[in-house]
């Protein structure tokens, strides 16, 4: 595995380093994603198996279902794929800001999927009589959904410590203070999305419970307070004192995780059409 | 191991690293901390194959203590719970303790070395999946010391038996949660083994090039990372009925049972082939050696072996023949059955092809590998009976069964691989095991083997059920289970013996130089053991069998090696990476979750801090620590720049441990 | 050094113990573990579905023994012909460095086919013959309910519904009509079981909430074994069942005798003194696992079943009045049933002709007074796990002697 100095622009599309002039990391995300098609797989039949065996007095998904709710989180989705490829253009570009951005947009589009996410099951839940226990369907329905929401979290998750990644100096910056700085980062950041999707939804929640706007500011003003907190901790750090040490030569990274945000994206459009759509033919 | 020559070579570049890092980057070579923290894929195969030996042993010990309660009828050696407890631990702990490690010992010392790679692609992932194949033994044999018991459901775990109403306690868990890491780690290693024989062959080593055991790698490793995503959802869907009242298999709730068996065999028959293809891949490598003359039909035993593994993924339910499936699903399971045996039977004619023309000299590995081709052969041949569903309605859950896959589990998978032990020990370990002590032991284990399973194939036709723990002395199954177990305590004898002289061997065995046995790939260009970076220089590969045309082209081999050393030394010397303690943390991190999700209870007043959900949060926490600071440390590694010439090691004295 | 030697000379000594060993061990038992011809043989086969399946695999046999003879006897040929006899031939030049015949491997693979070919034909008319009863057998089958339970067997039969109380219901021992296609629905109250009749058929599996079922033809009148052949828990092994199958005369009379409520033993015309008590030799200790059959059963089985059906000789009445009161007393109706004696219990097996059964316990005990005192007094320690051990826990059940001599004595009498 002897390296070799890489002379001037690098070729993103063939390495010379491999037998096949496929990156290893390309390749094992791509086989690794082959390996979680089959996972997903397992789950999606499951649901649909005992879609064609319902039991007597089981609920019937298009009266649960909101078709506008889970069109509109699939929309999302499907633009935050989009920012991810942006994001890996950019770096294949060696534009790093351009790259921060679009990763950025990505986790918020992410985020906001979740966020859709969550307030179906909680609707699903307290308004439709539908729990994890009570019937076949809610078994199948939130393990198949819940693990690709799962999956969609890991990846926000490793979205946003590639973008802390960004911002590592070179070998000399990388003392104990830095790591310090690392995880403060990635922690306000963490809390940023958390905070800010608890907030929207309780939000939600007290406007269809038809509360007034004074009572929510005050029932979610530490959410707010924290996430402003945290937006703050994000934008100062955020602040390239000296110069990183990400580059073009960290595209394959992002690249790799490009692949597996647009498969957790591609499995979600065969959920929709395997769970929703498939129930309204 | 004495794997590492440092006495002469030169290492630049190790201070610069570690200066100014956050990290630890362990140096060690010798004791503990050198063990947990390689990435050299020579010490992690040693480890596989060490933990692997152990848990056959203990798998060994259990199987004895079923045949000595069935050997007279109405045996008391143990009783009904007991004996339940053996065959599910038995079963379990010989599939995924010890046949899948011990290939997997072979995956990692061996296939590297046989494309001329220096490691695998991802060494830090290659130790990860060795630690959590041990945090998976370790769960899976917890309840050995706790009042639940080891697991007691039978290695294939069908539903509802497994459901919390019918096993209410925590052996079932655990076997669970042990079966979840030993797939994460089974599907970590073969994503590596599969980027690796992809993408770090050595220059002119093509695919067709590729020698047949690393082939069998490759097909392996698909299988598995195609296969466990299927028992990782049964797993998932038993845990979740158990641990939050789902009803994936929970009929009042309408579940159906039989959707585990289909989740559970459509993983389960790729897994024989994932247990038998290894083996298979190990004979085309000594039986081309000892009989001097190329693997006969190269192209098409490659083909075949790819080809079963295809079809290995259509015939999942002729395990379900009995389960009621219906004419026309029972005849297709059938049909595709038989239809697997084309390849099978084709790697035998290829085989035999082999031999045949040869000057074959019966040394200890030949024999091992000669023993696997007719035993082999018979269990494939009560395997053909089984693909005919009507008649397999008397054979299932019968002793033909057991007859039938222990013909080749063991006289398959379980003799190539102490034929590879064998044939590959020099390579390992500069040390020869004695021909009387290795034949002696194969001719025990030959006899014992066959004279416990051979009568087994009666006993089932004559009409004993399997996993019972008694039967009546008025049912004509007396003899057969009594001389079955005189043949198992033969087998026991065998195996202590091959252990015997095995670690004899390893610690003051006749010492041998370099390739022994005159073989035809290239591991064994290497000196004995190899050097910690393998290769001096990568080798160029001008055709199969290339160590074999490299001892036929000595000069031409010569000047490009004197040639490609010059460009290496050019671009730095030979990168090495660094050893690394979190590919460890991570599997500890795993194996503290498991352990909280499987074992812990609730506490009568769950909360947030209840034992369960604390210990499960903080192995998940030690977990993600483990995995951010392998991230964030980086690939690292350093540069080595080894002398001209002095790799023969012979003779010298190897670096102490 | 040493060490070699001693090993050198412990392996000559070796080899002489496992030659006597191998003396002894053919000489110790009578050696023909190779027999199949034991009361749950699939190759005496006594029944259409059974033979058809015997069929089957005779051709695999023949099939596969053909290829391990030609196959072999090349393997062995090439093995001996080209080994290398002396070590300088080992190392010799090697020979001519052959790399595989297209033509062979194309033969071969066409000869494999057409092998399979051979057995395939076969093999798919069984999977429809041995599916369901034959077209033009179907208006004269019989129709039978088996229930797994852990770890016996409930029998029903549809066709035989009693006013008042539904299908006969019996356990453990399925009597069936001779001559005639039996079809059996296959169900389970619990986990996966098997129904296995090796002699008759091949098996099929009871899954929850799956409506399986199989056929099978008992040719002649006769005593057949039957097995759980699907682990489903601790008592797997022992969860057993008997076949009876009886001419059409015999079959009628022994639904006429089943269909009637259970049997009242009168009292005796003249009166006697107080009622003698009959004294059982006390119950003896069993040994672990102990079998509960005798050797004579095994000599004809169906004559003892036959015999089984008549009163046993020596009825006390006075102690049958005695155990039928402790059945209500001591809680045994809340699971077991004696229809006509007012217990209805459904969880554990019906009872109500019980006497007439030639086993217990899942046809693993012979049903003998002294075994089924051995089952009363402790079912726990003849079949771990088990229901009714747990109702005796459950219930708080003591027993004395006296209860149980009693509670045999009224199990037995209902023939």
């Amino acid at each position: 595995m002897s390296s070799h100095a890489a002379a001037g622009t690098i070729d993103h599309h063939h390495d010379p380093s491999t037998s096949t002039g496929i990156p290893n990391k390309k390749l094992i995300m791509w086989t690794f994603l082959a390996s979680d098609c089959m996972f997903f797989g397992a789950l999606i039949s499951t649901h649909l198996i005992y879609r064609l065996h319902p039991a007597p007095g089981s609920p019937s998904p298009k009266q649960i279902f909101s078709l506008e709710l889970t069109s509109f989180s699939t929309f999302i989705l499907l633009m935050s794929s989009l920012m991810m490829a942006l994001a890996v253009t950019a770096i294949q570009k060696g534009n790093v800001k351009s790259m921060r951005w679009s990763l950025l947009t990505t986790i918020f589009f992410g985020a906001i999927f979740l966020g859709c996410q969550v307030y179906e099951f909680e609707e699903f839940v307290k308004l439709k009589n539908v729990t994890l226990t009570n019937s076949m369907f809610g078994t199948t329905f939130y393990t198949l959904t819940g693990t690709h929401g799962i999956h969609v979290a890991v990846g926000v998750f490793w979205l946003i410590l590639m973008y802390v990644r960004s911002f590592q100096p070179h070998e000399a910056g990388r003392t104990f203070g830095w790591f310090f700085k690392n995880c403060l980062h990635i922690t306000a950041l963490v809390g940023a999305v958390l905070l800010s999707m608890f907030a929207v939804l309780g939000v939600v929640h007290t406007l269809h419970a038809g509360g007034t706007a004074g009572a929510y500011f005050a029932s979610y003003l530490w959410m707010i307070a924290g996430f402003v907190g945290c937006v703050a901790v994000c934008i100062g750090f955020a602040q390239p004192k000296a110069l990183s040490n990400f580059g073009e030569a960290n595209a394959i990274d992002v690249e790799s995780m490009g692949l597996y945000w647009h498969f957790v994206d591609i499995v979600w459009i065969v959920i929709f059409t395997a769970v929703y759509l498939i129930e309204y033919l | 191991m004495d794997a590492i020559l440092k006495s002469d070579l030169q290492v630049k570049d190790v201070a610069t690293e570690t200066k100014s890092s956050v990290f630890w980057r362990p140096t060690a070579q010798t004791g503990l901390i050198s063990w947990l923290t390689t990435v050299d894929h020579k010490k992690i195969g040693f480890l596989y194959g060490i933990f692997a030996l152990f848990f056959f042993l203990v798998g060994g010990f259990e199987a004895l203590l079923i045949r000595l309660q069935l050997m007279t009828p109405n045996g008391t050696v143990l009783t009904a719970q007991q004996y339940n407890t053996m065959f599910t631990m038995h079963g379990t702990t010989m599939i995924f303790l010890a046949i899948m490690p011990l290939s997997a010992a072979f995956f990692n010392f061996i296939m590297p070395l046989q494309i001329g790679a220096r490691d695998v692609a991802f060494p830090r992932l290659n130790a990860f999946s060795l630690w959590t194949f041990v945090a998976g033994a370790i769960i899976l044999n917890l309840g050995w010391f706790m009042s639940a018991g080891a697991p007691d459901a039978g290695w294939t775990g069908y539903a509802p038996l497994t459901s919390k109403a019918y096993t209410p306690d925590h052996s079932v868990d655990m076997w669970i949660m042990g079966l979840q890491l030993l797939g994460v780690a089974s599907i970590a290693a073969s994503l590596n083994f599969i980027v690796t024989i992809i993408n770090m062959r050595a220059p002119g080593m093509t695919m067709m090039r590729l020698p047949v055991f690393t082939w069998m790698t490759l097909i392996t490793a698909f299988l598995i990372v195609l296969s466990f995503p299927f028992i990782t959802v049964a797993l998932v869907e038993i845990m979740m009925d158990r641990l939050f009242g789902t009803s994936f298999f929970e009929v009042s709730g309408g579940g159906m049972p039989i959707l585990w068996q289909h989740l559970f065999w459509v993983f389960g028959h790729p897994e024989v082939y994932i247990l038998i293809l290894p083996a298979m891949g190990i004979i085309s490598e000594i039986l081309p050696t000892f009989s001097r003359k190329p693997l006969f039909g190269y192209p098409i035993v490659v083909f075949s072996g790819a080809s079963i593994g295809f079809l290995g993924f259509s015939v999942w339910s002729h395990h379900m023949f009995t389960t009621g499936m219906g004419t026309v699903a029972t005849a297709a399971f059938s049909l595709a059955t038989m239809a697997i045996a084309v390849p099978t039977g084709v790697k035998i004619f290829n085989w035999i092809g082999t031999l045949w023309g040869g000057h074959i000299s019966m040394r200890t590995p030949m024999m091992f590998a000669l023993g696997f081709v007719w035993m082999f052969m018979i269990g494939g041949f009560s395997g053909v009976m089984h693909s005919a569903a009507p008649a397999d309605a008397q054979q299932q859950d019968s002793y033909f069964v057991i007859a039938h896959f222990h013909y080749v589990l063991i006289g398959g998978s379980m003799f190539a691989l102490l034929a590879g032990i064998h044939f590959w020990f020099p390579l390992m370990f500069g040390r020869k095991i004695g021909e009387f002590w290795g034949k002696l032991s194969f001719w025990v284990i030959f006899a014992g083997f066959n004279i416990t399973f051979f009568p087994m194939h009666f006993l089932g036709l004559n009409g004993m059920p399997r996993r019972t723990f008694t039967y009546d002395g008025n049912l004509g199954w007396n003899s057969a289970n009594y001389i079955a177990t005189i043949g198992a305590l033969i087998l026991g004898v065998g195996i202590f013996i091959y252990f015997a002289v095995m670690v004899y061997t390893y610690f003051k065995g006749e010492k041998v130089g370099k390739d022994v046995w005159d073989a035809r790939t290239l591991e064994w260009s290497l000196p004995n053991p190899p050097p910690e970076y393998n290769y001096r220089v990568i080798p160029t590969v001008h055709a199969r069998d290339a160590f074999w045309y490299m001892k036929q082209n000595q000069e031409q081999i010569a000047k490009e090696d004197a040639t490609h050393a010059k460009e290496e030394a050019a671009h730095g010397g030979i990168h090495m990476p660094h050893q690394s303690i979190y590919p460890f943390v991570a599997s500890l991190g795993m194996l503290i979750a498991g352990i909280g999700i499987s074992v812990m209870d609730n506490d009568p007043t769950p909360g947030f801090w209840g034992k369960k959900i604390g210990v499960t949060m903080i192995g998940g926490v030690v977990m993600l620590v483990g995995i951010y600071f392998w991230a964030l440390e980086g690939n690292g590694g350093y540069h080595l720049h080894p002398e001209n010439d002095g790799d023969e090691s012979n003779g010298k004295k190897p670096a102490k441990h | 050094m040493r060490l070699a030697t001693i090993l050198s000379s412990a392996a000559r000594w070796g080899r002489t113990v496992l030659a006597v060993g191998a003396v002894s061990l053919l000489s110790a038992c009578d050696y023909n573990f190779w027999r199949m011809d034991g009361h749950q043989s699939t190759i005496k086969v006594e029944g259409p579905v059974a033979r058809s399946q015997l069929e089957v695999f005779y051709v695999t046999c023949w099939v596969t023994l053909v290829i391990f003879i030609l196959v072999g006897a090349v393997l062995a040929y090439a093995s001996i012909k080209f080994k290398a006899s002396t070590t300088a031939e080992e190392k010799a030049i090697p020979p001519e460095q052959g790399h595989g015949n297209p033509l062979i491997e194309i033969g071969l693979i066409g000869a494999s086919i057409l092998a399979l070919v051979v057995i395939a034909i076969p093999t798919l008319k069984g999977i429809w013959y041995t599916y369901d009863v034959p077209e033009d057998r179907k208006a004269d089958t019989y129709e039978v309910t088996a229930t797994g339970y852990q770890w016996w067997f409930k029998f029903d039969y549809p066709s035989e519904q009693i006013a008042g109380a539904g299908a006969l219901t019996t356990a453990n021992e399925l009597v069936i009509p001779a001559g005639r296609p039996v079809r059996v629905n296959l169900r389970t109250i619990d986990v996966i079981h098997s129904f296995w009749i090796p002699k008759l058929a091949g098996k099929v599996d009871m899954m929850p909430n799956r409506a399986n079922h199989l056929w099978f033809q008992a040719d002649q009148p006769g005593y057949y074994w039957g097995q759980c052949a699907e682990f489903c828990g601790d008592s797997h092994a022992v969860m057993r069942f008997r076949v009876i199958a009886l001419g059409p005369k015999d079959f009628n009379d022994w639904l006429s005798q089943q269909t009637a409520p259970a049997r009242d033993v009168a009292p005796p015309r003249v009166a006697t003194q107080d009622a003698p008590k009959v004294q059982f030799a006390s119950l003896r200790t069993f040994k672990q696992n102990e079998t509960g059959h005798t050797a004579k059963y095994d000599i004809s089985p169906l004559d003892a079943w036959k015999a089984q059906q008549f009163p046993e000789k020596g009825e006390s009445v006075a102690l049958i009045a005695q155990g039928k009161a402790l059945f209500k007393e001591k809680a045994c109706l809340s699971c077991h049933e004696v229809r006509g004696h007012g217990y209805a219990g459904i969880s554990g097996p019906s009872l109500t002709h019980f006497g007439s059964r030639s086993t217990l316990a899942g046809a693993l005990l012979e049903n003998n007074t002294e075994q089924l005192h051995r089952w009363i007094h402790n079912p726990e320690s003849v079949k771990a796990g088990n229901k009714m051990a747990k109702g005796y826990i459950d219930n708080n059940i003591k027993l004395t002697t006296e209860d149980e001599v009693a509670l045999v004595a009224y199990l037995q009498s209902l023939k």
